[in-house]
């Protein structure tokens, strides 16, 4: 017996719910046909709601929706042997920018398996994605200008560097020079962290890799025979914000250039330790030499001037400073303790 | 080398820290010259012979950068020794020819003295 095909009706109900899906919506038949469009459909793609019903998905419009790609992706999803998920096509339009869409296409199961129908979901995605070009572009530039700022400092530096060495050469005394020295080499402190900063990748400085490039920089400028003195740095993996890092890589140097200056006047060898440690929010940083140590008590000299530095330093961290004997040498250490900390009534951030 | 003396040009656009580096360079005990920028320091070493190490900053005004500037003075006057300096914390080492030396600004002035005595050594 012959089957004269029939016309198939769908529930007045599926298609209220597609006319009124605020998604733009298309329901089609197996051959691509539009059974119905979603009002929100008509209006993203500017396509007459009293036009689409019965036309092609190639016809709709002034064509643009005739895609290849899209059309064989129908096909696919309408055979069953594959789902359109977030599928991304370009609308092109004559007279307008290209819109960016992203598809998603599957049939609708509602038991009928002799009638496939489908439905497609477009979402317009053209200003997402130029916002996130937008926020890429921005970005970029934002790295580009911190490396020219980076660059800058980095100059600004040598700048200051160079004439502190110039002037250093040319002064005749020698408690002068020492003192022009002594500034270049926290120079050369902050020009270490500005280093370390710029090749990580957040706003914190490993201390361990900090310590030791500045204490491969105060060596350089300060040890004449590395066999004789050396500097070795013990510390953990802990990380600091730039802003605690400017201050104990500070305190570091004024502490090595007190011991190179003062430890090992007619020593044979000698080595300078710079260790830190923490465990939760305390820390303890501490600078050792295995010298001639420091007078200490009624025979201790006045406090000079890195004195000052390094005990302003360790105030702005809430730290507290002790110099003892060490057996040989001296062993000077900045700790901070948290609930000590708590009892000052430290402004909270 | 001029009267026993090595000499180094120094190309730096910025004044001071040119002077510095002159400074350096003389009291390290060598002769010193200068250029601004590239074009001036390929004169020079047009105009003379006897250049025997070239320390350069990177970014200079000009057609030709640091960078440029040492891989044309590897390939034109092979002997010259390099020594590159920039603001740049990191530069591809690969970007420079074999055998220059760079360090990151601001330089250790220690060791680029040490470094030029080193490269010289290996020019006799």
């Amino acid at each position: 017996m012959l089957q004269t095909p029939t016309e198939h009706f769908e529930a007045a109900s599926t298609l209220a719910v597609v006319v009124s899906s605020h998604e733009p919506l298309l329901f089609l038949s197996e051959e691509q046909r539009v059974i119905a469009a979603s009002a929100s459909f008509c209006r993203a793609f500017a396509i007459d709601p009293a036009t689409v019903s019965g036309k092609c998905l190639s016809e709709l419009g002034n064509g643009e929706w005739a895609m290849p790609k899209l059309a064989s992706l129908l096909r696919a999803t309408a055979s069953g042997s594959a789902q359109i998920e977030a599928y991304e096509i370009d609308l092109e339009r004559p007279n307008q920018t290209a819109r960016n869409l992203v598809v998603n296409a599957r049939t609708l199961d509602d038991g009928d398996r002799d009638h496939v129908r489908l439905l497609l979901a477009v979402t317009d995605v053209t200003d997402e994605r130029a916002a996130a070009r937008l926020k890429d572009d921005l970005i970029r530039e934002k790295a580009i200008l911190l490396q020219e700022v980076q660059h800058r400092v980095a100059n600004s530096l040598q700048i200051i560097a160079s004439v502190l060495m110039q002037s250093a050469r040319r002064v005749q005394s020698e408690e002068a020079r020492g003192q022009l020295r002594n500034a270049h080499n926290r120079v050369m402190s902050i020009a270490a962290l500005q280093r370390q900063l710029s090749t990580a990748s957040g706003e914190t400085v490993e201390l361990r890799t900090y310590f030791i490039q500045l204490s491969q920089s105060l060596g350089a400028s300060m040890i004449d025979d590395p066999d004789r003195l050396s500097i070795l740095v013990k510390s953990d993996d802990t990380t600091v914000s730039a802003g605690v890092s400017v201050s104990l890589g500070l305190i570091v140097t004024e502490l090595v250039i007190n011991a190179l200056k003062h430890a090992f006047p007619d020593q044979p060898t000698g080595q300078i330790v710079i260790d830190y440690h923490s465990s939760g929010k305390d820390w303890t940083l501490s600078v050792a030499d295995n010298g001639v140590g420091m007078p200490l008590g009624g025979d201790a000299p006045k406090a000079g001037l890195g004195t000052g530095i390094v005990e302003a330093l360790a105030k702005n961290l809430s730290g507290t400073v002790a110099a003892t004997d060490a057996n040989p040498g001296t062993i000077v250490t900045i700790s901070h303790r948290e609930n000590s900390d708590s009892r000052d009534g430290l402004p909270q951030a | 080398m001029n009267n026993g003396k090595a000499v180094v040009l120094v190309v730096e656009d910025s004044t001071i820290i040119r002077m510095g580096a002159v400074d350096l360079v003389l009291s390290a005990g060598y002769e010193a010259l200068e250029a601004n920028d590239a074009e001036e320091a390929i004169r020079i070493l047009e105009s003379r012979n006897d250049v025997d190490l070239v320390f350069t900053d990177v970014q200079m005004p000009g057609t030709m950068d640091g960078i440029k500037l040492s891989h044309y003075i590897r390939d034109r006057w092979p002997p010259v020794q390099l020594i590159v300096a920039s603001g740049e914390a990191i530069l591809e080492e690969s970007s420079l020819p074999t055998g220059s030396k760079f360090f990151s600004k601001p330089y250790d002035e220690r060791t680029i003295i040490e470094t030029m005595a080193l490269l010289m050594l290996k020019d006799v």
